[in-house]
């Protein structure tokens, strides 16, 4: 059971944070190409899914799974978006990145001063606290399944 | 009558994060690099919009409270009472040489917790603090102890007020 990666996007796509626990293989090519990559898909995924719906949508794109991982989606109100992959044990992460966002996001991003709003997260207290969170999650083992 | 849910402190936390931003960006306005000049006269507004809401909050606050027997006895009121109700905890320790100077300790200043837990942007950290130090000089003031309140920080969140009472 386990989290491999999560990624933040602002509205505008820029990719404001990225952190990984347990990547087995790369995407080979550069970070900045990954973070276009994967806010493209998203930006996609998301309006394929509204167009395609044969019933009146609700939250809309939720996640998407392979035979190995599943990619979790949650985008907030104010167009922050949350993704995270994590194994085929966890099925639902939006709780997760629910609190993610109201209680580290917005407690220590958007509640700090120095940080202006459309930059990286640099802020140390909020990595770190973003770390110990994920790593007492029930569903993180550091050995990966 | 106060109400303490949520909203009134994240209120009150946008709105001074605003205020310090918008005194600096009107110091630095078309110069470029702020000096020190600049910092100390920012530092200075900052302390007086503090001072001003200090002396406001004291009269409400010892509204209902009997009147104090010595300087002491003030001092230990700002640290419980009055740092209760602006800060949502007490002074963890206050020191004292008994002739006037006064420092007391919050290992965990509401206005410094979401910045860093340790020494990221120590050196923003006073910019934070002008207000709070206002605040207390403006409620000393109004109970009639002249004063001179300044701030250091080493280790975030926790910081150390000195207050120096002015004899005349």
């Amino acid at each position: 059971m386990t989290v491999h990666n999560l990624y933040i996007f602002d509205r505008n796509g820029n990719c404001l944070y990225y952190n990984e626990w347990n990547r087995k293989k790369q995407a080979g090519i550069s970070k900045e190409e990954e973070y276009k990559l994967m806010y493209g898909m998203l930006f996609s995924i998301r309006s394929f899914v509204s167009k395609m719906s044969p019933l009146d949508m609700k939250d809309g794109f939720l996640s998407f799974q392979t035979s190995k991982y599943r990619l979790h989606y949650y985008e907030t109100p104010t167009g922050l978006k949350f993704v995270m992959n994590t194994d085929l044990s966890v099925s639902n992460a939006r709780e997760t990145l629910q609190h993610i966002y109201s209680n580290l996001y917005v407690e220590y991003i958007v509640k700090n001063p120095v940080c202006v709003l459309g930059n990286t997260l640099d802020s140390e207290l909020f990595s770190s606290r973003l770390d110990a969170f994920i790593r007492a999650l029930p569903y993180y083992s550091p050995r990966a399944a | 009558m106060c109400s303490s849910g949520m909203a009134d402190e994240a209120l009150f936390e946008f709105l001074h994060m605003e205020i310090v931003s918008h005194v600096y960006k009107e110091q630095q306005s078309g110069k470029g690099e702020m000096d020190n000049k600049d910092r100390a006269v920012c530092v200075s507004v900052l302390e007086g919009m503090g001072f001003r809401v200090g002396q406001g909050l004291i009269e409400r606050l010892t509204r209902d409270s009997p009147s104090f027997k010595d300087e002491l006895d003030i001092m230990k009121f700002i640290c419980k009472d009055f740092w209760t109700k602006v800060f949502r905890r007490q002074i963890d320790n206050l020191r004292t040489n008994h002739q006037g100077t006064y420092v007391l300790q919050d290992n965990k200043f509401a206005l410094l917790t979401q910045l860093s837990s340790g020494k990221q942007y120590l050196e923003q950290a006073p910019k934070y603090l002008a207000f709070s130090c206002g605040m207390v000089r403006g409620a000393l003031s109004n109970i009639g102890l002249d004063s001179v309140v300044t701030a250091e920080v080493s280790v975030m969140p926790s910081c150390k007020f000195q207050v120096v009472v002015q004899k005349l």
